[in-house]
């Protein structure tokens, strides 16, 4: 990369993330990776790694603000009843700038559970060792963003009925009517009867994260995670990067069981180990309750009742299918939604990001959404068609210790090959008879040149 | 469920559903309808009416003993809120009391219960205020204190419908400790003997005919055979659905018989009613999907899970939405015949009023969704 040194009069510029969204921004640089405030661009180093998901500043590009504004021009007259959409993540948001892009004038109302603040959701599990609050992750209250984009945002409002033939929802604070439907309303964790939700802490959304940062924000604490796939691996790093005393539980041997073959877990737990981080595997934990020293005690099969502070399930999401149910859509473990045009099986609604199966597989990675709301946006419209790609995501964990790169879809019966063992690096790839399904990278010169 | 429906027993009265719907239906449309404005305007308490639907069976479906049919309850209330709201009202909580009184499990209860299906005796139900405690809306209002054999029981009810001296409805009191906390809450049916002294209530802006009364209680000894459940929250937690589902028969029927007003005038008044918006085709089309809603959700009223729960909670605000804005389209399709004191739409209009004020109002069910609704997380 060349060293152009960069007019001082040009104004702070932003870049985004292609793979995981992350901003980075050269007025406040990237101090926890050594990039001083006012880091131009062009001056990052090119082994320097988002610090989000890890890919390098090649996969950056100008973060160009597209200012939408609506709300000065005089409201149009529509008798339509515009489109819905359900949900105010990633999803919701990014299907209501893709709609407001392309047409200024079509009524958008957006229902959320949630207070549509906006939020940039894979920081959650990187953001206690950062220091970070509800306050800092927000990036724009949800009534500004409605303001500037002209919507009518519904929040802390329930969708509780469809009724498709009516073209109708029906929420907490009333009926609406729809021309098009959109939803966008995420997975939800699933919650095993063994994890009583007013005694579990869950991370999901920015509310459930927001309670469990409070808590932990009083002191030093002890946290048992319930479940090591991705969620769990980097809650504990970043839990333990911030002091806390860490138990990572799963019902496997390994942690990313069925993702990461025995050699590359192992890499993992003793990363964990050297980050002070318990992991337990093998275990079936049988009940948790509350102790009336306020400490939570996790019963399990075999062993003693481990004693903490604060005990968060990450095992793993699904997608309620309560509308779905209601309006007779075609549902497996997930909206199931045509690969192209992310239309459900009624043709005026449509669905993407978490909530969502493609091919009977759920999919819930960031990088696709975008996609898949200019695909709806263009549909919605009737505008020319714009055509969703759907690609397996390159599965990024977000482990600062071990970064894990898995592209391609590993399977439980593949046979894993190893390409590169090094102290630093592991490099593997996994075939189903001769055809390679996948590629597994663990450690990185990142790591290296930290140590 | 449907067993009875399926295959008559020979035993079983009212066993055939489309007997007693034509039957309950002709009483409503011969009797019931003209007596509709005495009803709704002089306080005139249709109690020989009633008797008459009883014997024809509309209040009985429901029960387990005559073949659990919720669809043919809800049905049987539709027909009759078709022709008079406060008769149809009066058919729920003739209904749930008959719910409570089985669901008791009480010998002394159910060996008066055959009497109450067949409409020979009658009785309302108390529970707006118990229910807006549970929901943390209001407080309890009566409060009850065990003594030998039973409870002793004081406090006032503001208004209860469906009853009169001699009848009986079921309520519910709570249990304080001695250090005034909670301990817990008790149902018993509350027999209206010379005991209690009811007081009338204002005057409400229609349904006068429901025999809406205050209820003071001082010191009311409730016997063991009066006792519904002791404690109260398993039962009331059991038959919550069921109580909240069989309402949508009110609704209903008020939104048919708006429907049927806006038809009634279609070949005089069609050539101007067509510049109005929620036309009858539409509503019927709404309705319709209202009816297939209930019709499944009817099947299983016991099922204890909260996404149905919920669905029972969406159908009965939908009801309410849709009285509402079905009966406020027959006035506008009558225009000034639909405004003369006597005529259906504008007392439809009232009624349905009621229907989303009721308990569980509109509010509470949207209240009370949201709170179903929202994932709790540790304190």
């Amino acid at each position: 990369m060349s060293k152009q040194s960069v007019d001082q009069a040009t104004p702070w510029r932003q870049y985004i993330c292609l793979a995981c969204g992350l901003i980075y921004d050269e007025e406040q640089g990237d101090p926890d990776s050594g990039l001083a405030p006012g880091t131009r661009f062009e001056d990052i180093p090119d082994d320097w790694e988002c610090p989000l998901c890890g890919v390098t500043k090649t996969d950056f590009e100008l973060l160009e603000r597209q200012e939408i504004t609506v709300c000065d021009q005089p409201m149009q007259f529509n008798r339509k009843p515009g489109v819905v959409v359900i949900g105010a993540g990633i999803a919701g948001w990014s299907t209501v700038e893709a709609l407001r892009a392309l047409d200024s004038a079509v009524p958008i109302t957006l229902v959320t559970a949630c207070t549509g603040d906006t939020y940039h959701k894979p920081e959650l599990s990187v953001a206690i060792s950062r220091g970070a609050d509800k306050k800092t992750l927000v990036r724009e209250s949800g009534y500004q963003a409605a303001q500037r984009l002209g919507v009518q945002l519904m929040s802390q409002t329930f969708a509780v009925g469809l009724s498709p033939a009516l073209k109708q929802l029906r929420t907490t604070r009333g009926s609406l009517n729809y021309t098009q439907l959109v939803l966008a309303q995420g997975a939800q964790p699933i919650l095993p009867a063994q994890l009583p939700a007013h005694l579990c802490w869950r991370v999901n959304d920015l509310a459930g994260w927001s309670g469990l940062q409070q808590a932990l924000a009083q002191g030093k604490q002890s946290v048992a995670i319930v479940g090591a796939g991705m969620i769990g691996c980097e809650l504990a790093e970043d839990f333990a990067r911030a002091g806390h005393t860490v138990t990572l539980l799963d019902r496997n041997n390994a942690p990313l069981a069925g993702l990461l073959p025995g050699k590359a877990s192992s890499r993992l737990v003793s990363s964990f180990n050297q980050l002070g981080i318990t992991y337990v595997g093998g275990v079936d934990v049988t009940g948790v309750a509350a102790l009336d020293n306020g400490k939570r005690s996790i019963t399990r099969q075999v062993g003693q009742p481990l004693e903490v502070d604060h005990v968060v399930a990450a095992t793993g999401l699904a997608t309620d299918n309560r509308l779905a149910r209601h309006a007779g859509l075609q549902f497996e473990r997930g909206l199931t939604v045509d690969p192209h045009t992310l239309r459900t099986s009624d043709p005026d609604i449509y669905a993407l990001g978490d909530c969502i199966s493609i091919d009977g597989a759920p999919c819930r990675f960031i990088e696709p959404i975008k996609h898949q709301a200019q695909a709806i946006a263009h549909a919605v419209l009737g505008l020319d068609a714009v055509i969703y790609e759907h690609k397996p995501p390159v599965i990024r964990l977000k482990t600062r210790a071990m970064p894990v790169v898995l592209h391609g879809q590993p399977s439980a019966d593949g046979t894993w090959k190893t390409l590169l063992d090094t102290p630093d690096e592991l490099v593997m790839e996994q075939y189903q008879g001769s055809q390679k399904i996948s590629h597994l990278k663990l450690g990185s010169l990142g790591q290296s040149r930290a140590a | 469920m449907n067993s009875a429906a399926v295959s008559p027993s020979v035993a079983l009265p009212w066993a055939d559903d489309v007997q007693v719907l034509a039957d309950v239906s002709q009483i409503a449309r011969e009797q019931l309808a003209p007596a509709a404005y005495r009803i709704d305007h002089e306080g005139y308490y249709p109690i020989d009416i009633m008797a008459k639907l009883g014997q024809a069976g509309a209040f009985a479906g429901h029960l387990d003993q005559y073949g659990s049919r919720y669809g043919l309850a809800i049905e049987s209330m539709h027909e009759i809120s078709r022709h008079c709201g406060s008769t149809g009202f009066m058919t729920w909580c003739h209904d749930v009391c008959g719910l409570y009184m089985e669901q008791s499990g009480n010998p002394a209860l159910l060996a008066r219960l055959p009497d109450h299906a067949a409409g020979k005796t009658f009785g309302g139900t108390a529970l707006s205020n118990p229910m807006k405690a549970f929901t943390g809306i209001e407080k309890m209002a009566l409060k009850a204190k065990k003594v030998p054999g039973g409870y002793r029981v004081n406090g006032t009810l503001p208004w209860v419908s469906h009853i009169a001296p001699g009848q009986y409805c079921g309520v519910i009191a709570a249990v304080d400790r001695e250090d005034g906390s909670r301990s817990h809450e008790i149902m018993f049916l509350l027999d209206l003997d010379e005991r209690v002294t009811l007081r009338k209530c204002p005057e409400f802006s229609g349904m006068e005919g429901t025999s809406t009364w205050a209820v003071p209680l001082v010191d009311y000894f409730v016997h063991e055979d009066q006792m519904i459940a002791d404690p109260v929250r398993p039962f009331i937690q059991r038959v919550r659905t069921a109580f909240i589902l069989l309402q949508v028969g009110m609704a209903s029927g008020v939104i048919q018989g708006s429907i049927d007003s806006a038809r009634e005038v279609e070949s005089s008044l069609g050539h101007v009613n067509q510049y109005l918006h929620d036309r009858p085709d539409e509503l019927q089309a709404e309705f319709d999907d209202i009816k297939a809603q209930a019709a499944k959700l009817a099947e299983t009223p016991f099922d204890g899970s909260k996404d149905f729960l919920l669905d029972v909670l969406d159908l009965r605000a939908r009801g309410s939405e849709m009285a509402l804005k079905a009966s406020q389209s027959a006035l506008l399709h009558q225009g000034a015949r639909g405004y003369l004191m006597t005529s259906a739409p504008q007392r439809r209009i009232r009624e349905a009023h009621f229907v989303a004020i009721v308990t569980p109002a509109l509010k509470h069910l949207r209240w009370e969704m949201a709170k179903q609704m929202r994932a709790e997380v540790p304190a």
